[in-house]
């Protein structure tokens, strides 16, 4: 059977947990990141665009306020001027002149060349045509107007400009009359509807907005590109000439009133027609805020990634150290613990043995016969010297638990090892064991207990032969260690150990093998090595087998773990 | 008898007269002293060839008394025989001049062997 002893130290537990806390402070940071990326981005963008929105809607209420105004001013000057023309017509020619179809026609003609007016009558004061001239001379001829809206109100008041209509022409108009100072007559014209809706068709309110006049009996005077007469102002608030501008959240509206308030003109724009580039600048806004919380996490996860592995490797060598220093406390601990036990047992035991062997001696003089079943007294007494000297190989093992570190001297590693491996080449060949070297030439010396290290050396190769048993090799080397100091390798071809076997191979009286051995052998090795300030290790070999690796400093004499116990 | 002059010297009352007896079986007579002043007596009175001291002794222990024989009776052998020496005591005792240093439990065929040794007739 095998046996080894001891264990460097254990997989520290909880190493997922650990693994769960460093990704979650990696994920908080970038959380942090994003978020300082994010929240005054955000914010400021924000903010922004509420400015520019409120003041882009308040500048385009005022271009449509004014917008609205002029055009309210166009229509009535043109109502006004279709007025006075009329007016005009009336006192220079008279009833007669223009009662005559022919004279009106030529009248009409005269004043009609930009096409404004669609015809011309003069009605008597009994509501009959006296003359017409228009494309509608059929449709009209014969009416009387003595009960239109329109006939009734020039009588009384001189003039009128009526809502739009359809009257006997069936078609939509305007009609605009003034009366003779003597209410004797009335001229009457009929606005082109196309002419006047031109006044506001060619207002610029956008694609989506929309420009009409509405009756205060909710009648449109004109087409509304949307339908729909749905501005939400009332009719007695608004001033003559002076626009009443308010919005919603689509759209802003401007209103102001018309002919003497009967009427008013209605202007309404999109929201989002004026705001469209403001849009696109919100959403390359929010394109670039995407862009830059990407590129800073990126370069958060580049910087954090490093920041975080350095951290746990840290952490982790941290842990492993102490998990090391636990260890190699535990071991003097123990190691002490057991001298001291050792040495307490020793006298017990020499008094048993020496007790033991009197009986022996005892017996010798007695003369056969006279004490029955001698031969038996005899084997017990053997028996009991047996176990005390089975007894006393422990106690001594535990015994090497002492002191280290006396007769230190400049030592040459190769040559130790060469040395204690010669000891034990006989026991290697008889098991046709062969060692083979590599040594490091040029070694530095180690300054360390000659007698003690031989003792590990021996106890590494003895363990390598018992663990190859038979047939197989011993693979020996040393080299410069990592830093200073050096190192000595023993590499079985045995057939290696369990993890739980390595894991307890330094551990005091811990063996494989069957049979009284104590199981001090790595354990007392274990403690040697590092009071010398060295290290020993076990791994297992690439091809199978077990390989214990020294580590000496090169001034192990002056190491603090090299300091004596006392006992 | 030998006539080698023995002295054993252990605070273990028991063990150290059943030794003696045990020794005697062997040809050794030796006379017994159970601490350190006992002893120191004993070499003063006649000074022994071969001591067997016990290094953990009440009062002046083993050590101080090899410390004395060594410088005042050089000629005394001496084997030390203790169950708690470390490697410190064994190397202050072989620096002082120990003959032999023994660690109990020591069977009593090597003993004899030793102390025979020491006196020179072996």
């Amino acid at each position: 059977m095998k046996m080894y002893s001891g264990t460097i130290r254990k997989a520290p537990e909880g190493s997922k947990l650990r693994d769960l806390y460093y990704s979650r402070q990696k994920r908080l940071f970038l959380l942090v990141v994003a978020l300082a990326l994010v929240v005054p981005l955000a914010g400021i963008s924000l903010f922004s665009y509420n400015y520019y929105k409120s003041s882009w809607i308040e500048s385009t209420s005022a271009e449509l306020s004014s917008l609205a105004e002029s055009r309210s001013q166009i229509i009535e000057l043109f109502l006004a001027d279709q007025e006075d023309a009329l007016a005009g017509i009336v006192e220079l020619y008279g009833v007669d002149y223009l009662s005559d179809q022919a004279s009106l026609s030529q009248v009409f003609t005269a004043v009609n060349q930009s096409g404004v007016i669609t015809d011309m009558s003069v009605v008597g004061v009994d509501g009959r045509h006296l003359a017409y001239a228009g494309p509608f001379t059929e449709e009209l001829s014969g009416r009387n107007y003595a009960d239109a809206d329109w006939f009734q109100s020039v009588m009384a008041d001189g003039t009128h400009v009526s809502d739009i209509f359809t009257g006997f022409r069936g078609t939509p108009h305007i009609v605009v009359a003034v009366a003779d100072p003597e209410r004797t007559w009335a001229l009457r014209a009929t606005v082109n509807s196309d002419f006047f809706n031109s006044l506001l068709t060619s207002a610029d309110v956008g694609p989506g907005g929309d420009a009409y006049i509405i009756s205060w009996t909710g009648e449109l005077q004109t087409p509304s590109r949307l339908g729909a007469a749905d501005a939400p102002f009332t009719f007695d608030a608004a001033t003559p000439g002076a626009a009443e501008v308010l919005h919603d959240e689509r759209f802003i509206y401007a209103a102001t009133p018309l002919k003497g308030g009967d009427w008013m003109l209605v202007l309404k724009t999109d929201i989002d027609d004026s705001l469209g580039g403001l849009y696109r600048a919100r959403n390359q806004v929010i394109g670039f805020i995407v862009l830059a919380v990407a590129l800073g996490l990126v370069a958060a996860t580049m910087i954090i990634s490093p920041m975080v592995n350095r951290l746990r490797e840290a952490d982790r060598r941290r842990m492993e150290l102490n998990d090391r220093m636990r260890e190699a406390e535990k071991m003097a601990l123990v190691g002490r613990l057991a001298a001291s036990v050792a040495h307490e047992i020793n006298n017990p035991l020499q008094i048993i043995e020496n007790q033991a062997g009197w009986i022996g001696d005892l017996l010798d003089d007695e003369s056969e016969g006279k004490v029955s079943d001698v031969t038996e007294y005899r084997d017990a007494s053997d028996k009991i010297r047996a176990h005390v000297r089975r007894a006393r190989e422990i106690t001594h093992g535990l015994l090497g638990f002492s002191s280290v570190g006396e007769g230190l001297a400049s030592t040459d590693i190769n040559n130790l090892v060469s040395e204690s491996a010669s000891f034990l080449e006989n026991e290697a060949k008889n098991s046709r064991i062969a060692f083979k070297w590599d040594l490091g030439e040029g070694l530095p010396p180690v300054e360390t207990d000659r007698a003690r290290l031989q003792q590990v050396f021996l106890n590494i190769i003895n363990n390598a032969i018992d663990a190859i048993g038979r047939d197989g090799a011993i693979s020996i080397s040393t080299r410069p260690a990592d830093g200073s100091g050096v190192l000595a390798e023993f590499a079985d071809s045995g057939p290696g150990m369990p993890e739980e076997v390595r894991a307890s191979v330094f551990e005091p009286f811990f063996s494989t093998k069957e049979g009284g051995n104590a199981g001090l052998g790595l354990s007392i090795s274990y403690d040697i090595v590092r009071r010398l300030g060295g290290d020993i290790r076990v791994s297992s070999a690439p091809g199978g087998g077990s390989v214990f690796t020294v580590t000496l400093p090169s001034d192990a004499g002056k190491s603090k773990n090299n300091t004596r116990e006392e006992r | 008898m030998e006539g080698i002059r023995l002295l054993l010297v252990d605070d273990e009352e028991e063990f150290v007269r059943a030794l003696a007896e045990r020794l005697r079986l062997r040809d050794l007579e030796g006379r017994t002293a159970l601490d350190g002043r006992q002893a120191l007596e004993f070499v003063a009175g006649e000074a022994p060839d071969v001591m067997i001291l016990d290094l953990n002794m009440p009062g002046i222990d083993g050590m101080e008394v090899l410390r004395r024989v060594r410088r005042d009776y050089p000629a005394v052998r001496v084997i030390i025989h203790t169950g708690h020496g470390n490697d410190l005591d064994e190397a202050e005792a072989w620096r002082l001049g120990v003959f032999d240093y023994l660690k109990k439990p020591v069977d009593i065929d090597y003993l004899v062997e030793r102390i025979r040794a020491a006196s020179g007739s072996d």
